[in-house]
């Protein structure tokens, strides 16, 4: 397959003045003795990616990821080595930059769609479906100073996903919106990738990688550590993050602020008051979290994942999904998960906990491997898969 | 950028200039009536000065006959201001726009050209108002308007080139727009705006205000406007050469200061 961009040997350097000079004087002053060192952003990185691939890229905060991304999309210049680009670009790095506070909606989508390279007829041509996307038809002529940020994130990305890329460059952007809008942005994603469009994508959402991405490259001060499966890569990066945190005896990893945090995990079997580490399939199944808040915290977001041993995972509910948003938290409590008739066939499971912010940015607890349990042989009984569906046979 | 980048975004260029219009007098109860008001008010304070703290006789136009003072000042303060007003709000420009510079690509001269485009337009409308003026006095304009937009789109190339390489200097430097706003000022008083540059005794001064940048372009303007007369085929090739010359040595430094912009922000 043809590749789509082309990023060879990049190298930029930052001058990191001991002494900001921007004034005439200051530049006079300073002439031949103006102290700088030089800082290196990205140094000899080179990867291709291909036509069709969802490509990730991965690394910590000050890895050079943004400055990769607007190398990418032309902003910076490379000091060394070159970014070749074959398709038409769309890079959204900020959403609704250059927006006008003070016009309206209308004339902000004709000039952001003419920021970001459309044509004037083309514009009018997809007006329309630009403001369906938005879900803001009867707010289109106010302007946008009296837009709230949600709407205003709304307007921007449904011009920027209709300014029809051949490839797409996209920086954090699933961090902003409620989870509809971010439902609607990934179902956009995934309809561009069923259309052969290229999309790269930058994100801290390791999950959004994991699952989205064919390839992934991860960068680690400027250098490319990592390339390849996502997966792979994924849960090396994530090993590597957490090297510093938290592990306790019974093997769990914990990481996170720690204002809240969860302080033990029980699984109770059918009304059970002896918490058990193993049940059947088909039983009725309770897990408790035992947390402790050190300060009032507001609007958290209660999550548990269960993994099979291999690595597949069988289910992430959180309190938000389910729409209990408890305005704040404080002391010791507990919170239980109910779940019936549960499905899982015989194996060993792991259960993780975490306990977010409302945008699940910000991480107060989590808990890796809070509790391993095995699954037995219960009803129904399967012998391949994770779950089972509870099939019932009939011969026609 | 290329030419062709830049004529690829030409809608964008458009919108921008149609930006810079719309919202320059929002939330403003007179709105565009201030465009108008600046330029008359500058005229009442330097008509009372001129004609009675001085008691200067005004200039008499040739061959029109025309002999009054506002109405010379004004058609020299409306292009001048149209000048100085442009660059000064595109070395802002630029760099107000650095929130797009840091997170888009897209030609960044078109920062500069909407704020030229935009403060035109306001240019012509001022004329407008002028020519109706002029009509008035007994100075029948319309004949002498095809001379007079080719003065002015040389002034407009003119103050492009300034601008370009002004405001890109800017990014880099905030003084430039403090020594900008000095400046003006001093080049407002060099250009032959309040006075005519006939009453000059002094021979350099004379010369400055006759053939110098800003002088060439108003002392034309006051030919065809105030005199009603062809300006000289020098003074033609002189625009000629000062509107091409300027804008294409302000385009070369902007087009090399500009990849670093983002940077430099």
């Amino acid at each position: 397959m043809a590749n789509v961009i082309e990023v060879d040997h990049v190298t930029k350097t930052f001058k990191v003045h001991s002494e900001k000079v921007n004034s005439l004087k200051a530049a006079i002053v300073a002439r031949g003795r103006n102290r700088y060192e030089e800082f290196y952003a990205l140094r000899d990185v080179s990867f291709e990616v291909r036509e069709g691939e969802m490509f990730g890229v991965i690394g910590h905060n000050g890895s050079g990821k943004s400055t990769l991304l607007k190398c990418m999309a032309g902003i910076l210049q490379p000091n060394a080595g070159e970014v070749r680009v074959h398709q038409r670009m769309s890079a959204l790095l900020e959403l609704g930059a250059g927006f006008h506070p003070e016009l309206s909606g209308r004339d902000n989508v004709f000039l952001n769609a003419a920021i970001l390279g459309m044509p004037r007829r083309e514009i009018a041509k997809r007006f329309d479906e630009i403001v369906e996307f938005s879900g803001l038809q009867a707010f289109i002529g106010s302007p946008v100073k009296t837009y709230s940020s949600g709407m205003y994130v709304r307007l921007a990305f449904a011009v920027a996903i209709n300014v029809d890329p051949n490839l797409l460059i996209i920086d954090e952007i699933l961090a902003v919106g409620d989870v509809t809008f971010q439902q609607r942005c990934l179902e956009k994603f995934v309809e561009f990738r069923n259309e052969g469009r290229t999309i790269i994508l930058v994100t801290h959402a390791m999950n959004t990688v994991k699952e989205m991405c064919d390839r992934a490259v991860w960068l680690t001060h400027g250098v490319i550590t990592g390339e390849g499966d996502p997966s792979d890569l994924v849960d090396e990066y994530t090993e590597t993050m957490l090297g510093g945190n938290v592990r306790a005896d019974d093997g769990s990893i914990r990481r996170g602020s720690g204002e809240i945090q969860i302080t033990s995990v029980e699984l109770f079997v059918n009304g059970d008051t002896e918490p058990v580490k193993r049940f059947r399939t088909g039983d009725d199944v309770t897990v408790r979290l035992h947390y402790r808040a050190q300060q009032p915290v507001s609007r958290p977001v209660f999550g548990i994942t269960i993994e099979q041993l291999g690595g597949a995972t069988v289910t992430t509910p959180t309190t938000r999904d389910a729409g209990l948003l408890p305005d704040a938290i404080e002391g010791d409590g507990t919170i239980e998960i109910a779940l019936r008739k549960v499905p899982m066939l015989p194996g060993t499971y792991d259960l993780h906990t975490s306990i977010t912010d409302f945008n699940l940015s910000h991480v107060y607890d989590h808990l890796q491997m809070a509790l391993r349990f095995d699954v037995m042989t219960g009803k129904p009984y399967e012998m391949g898969g994770v779950v089972t569906l509870h099939p019932s046979w009939h011969l026609a | 950028m290329s030419l062709r980048t830049a004529v690829a975004h030409r809608n964008l260029l458009y919108l921008l200039s149609l930006r810079e219009l719309r919202t320059r007098y929002r939330k403003s109860v007179l709105g565009w009536a201030w465009s108008l008001l600046n330029p008359i008010t500058q005229m009442l304070i330097f008509t009372v000065i001129f004609l009675y703290v001085f008691r200067a006789t005004p200039p008499t136009g040739d061959p029109s006959g025309l002999k009054n003072f506002p109405l010379y000042f004004v058609s020299g303060v409306l292009p001048f201001n149209f000048f100085a007003i442009t660059v000064g709000t595109a070395i802002g420009s630029v760099q107000g726009g650095a929130g797009l510079i840091k997170k888009v690509r897209f030609p960044h001269e078109h920062l500069v050209f909407s704020v030229v485009i935009a403060q035109f337009v306001t240019l012509l409308i001022e004329l407008l108002v002028l020519t109706v003026a002029m009509f008035i006095a007994g100075n029948l304009l319309l004949p002498w308007i095809p001379v007079l937009m080719f003065v002015l789109l040389m002034l407009a190339l003119f103050t492009t080139g300034i601008a370009l390489a002004l405001s890109a200097a800017n990014v880099f430097y905030h003084d430039v727009n403090y020594l900008w706003t000095i400046l003006s000022q001093l080049l407002f008083y060099t250009t032959p705006v309040i006075y005519s540059p006939a009453t000059i005794s002094l021979e350099p001064l004379r010369v400055l205000a006759l053939y110098g940048p800003t002088g060439s372009f108003i002392t034309a303007v006051h030919n065809v406007v105030y005199d009603l007369r062809m300006p000289s085929t020098i003074r033609l090739a002189q625009l000629v050469v000062l509107g091409f010359g300027t804008f294409f040595a302000g385009a070369w430094v902007f087009n090399r200061l500009s990849p670093r912009f983002a940077e430099e922000m």
